[in-house]
């Protein structure tokens, strides 16, 4: 298959679905933001800085690890879109804060998943980089998702 | 160097590796040469239609968006505007055959009428 077809597979794909590629975009960043705050939410009670949830335990570890998953998965198609397709741009402050922020998300998320595997590092380490993470991914919803939703039109 | 870097140092060398993706953009469909040329003007409707009528107006005649209508845009500049985007449009609504439709489209309704 041509590379240029790839892109054409992909539309056709997504737009069985959602009216346009961008919407479609913009709805996977909407659930990965959701998700980011489920885990900021969860490893706060891990760490015990929240006490209203039912139980710190396995319950709420397993929340965490999921959430994570499926968050991470909903950035695939917006990654395979933005970087494969669109590439890096800066026609305006907006989109080139998308792009600069953008280019970060995996690498703050490869270094996160090996702080957590990393058990000789200072206590500070992994919160830090968990909400880099969620910093990182709300930022690029702020410069795309809700920008889309207000300037062009919120449905699906 | 610490073993504490290692993640930071990896984590910078996925940064640069996305960049250099988006650099390539290694599936990104070939600009449609002159629109027109590749381009199906009844598809095209439809796309817009679909698309962009919702800013730019049924046929183009304009609202959020810009009018479009008798113009006189050229293929390349509209080529240019749906893939960098413009404004408040996002780049990239449309891409590959049905961007050369658009394109394709939006050039034959903004041609000046004689």
């Amino acid at each position: 298959m041509p590379l240029a077809d790839v892109a054409e597979t992909y539309t056709d794909l997504v737009t069985t679905v959602f009216s346009s590629t961008i919407a479609a975009k913009a709805w996977f960043a909407t659930a990965a933001v959701l998700l980011a705050l489920v885990q900021v939410t969860t490893a706060a009670r891990i760490y015990g800085k929240l006490s209203f949830l039912p139980e710190r335990g396995e319950t709420v570890a397993r929340i965490h690890r999921w959430s994570g998953r499926i968050a991470f998965l909903c950035t695939l198609p917006v990654f395979f879109h933005c970087v494969t397709i669109l590439g890096f741009q800066t026609p305006d402050a907006r989109v080139a804060i998308h792009s600069l922020v953008g280019t970060f998300v995996y690498g703050v998320f490869v270094a996160k998943v090996l702080i957590v595997r990393d058990h000789s590092l200072p206590r500070w380490a992994l919160p830090t980089a968990g909400l880099s993470l969620a910093s990182v991914l709300v930022v690029l919803w702020l410069t795309s998702s809700l920008w889309y939703f207000t300037n062009v039109r919120f449905g699906f | 160097m610490g073993r504490g870097w290692r993640p930071i140092l990896i984590g910078v060398a996925v940064a640069v590796a996305t960049f250099a993706l988006a650099q390539a953009q290694i599936f990104a469909p070939s600009a449609p040469a002159g629109g027109t040329a590749t381009g199906d003007v009844d598809r095209g409707e439809v796309i817009f239609q679909r698309e962009c009528a919702e800013c730019h107006g049924d046929e183009g005649a304009g609202g959020v968006g810009s009018a479009l209508f008798e113009t006189g845009l050229d293929a390349a500049e509209v080529s240019d505007a749906v893939q960098q985007g413009r404004g408040v449009m996002p780049a990239g609504i449309v891409t590959g055959q049905e961007q050369a439709d658009v394109v394709a489209y939006v050039v034959s309704i903004s041609s000046p009428s004689e």
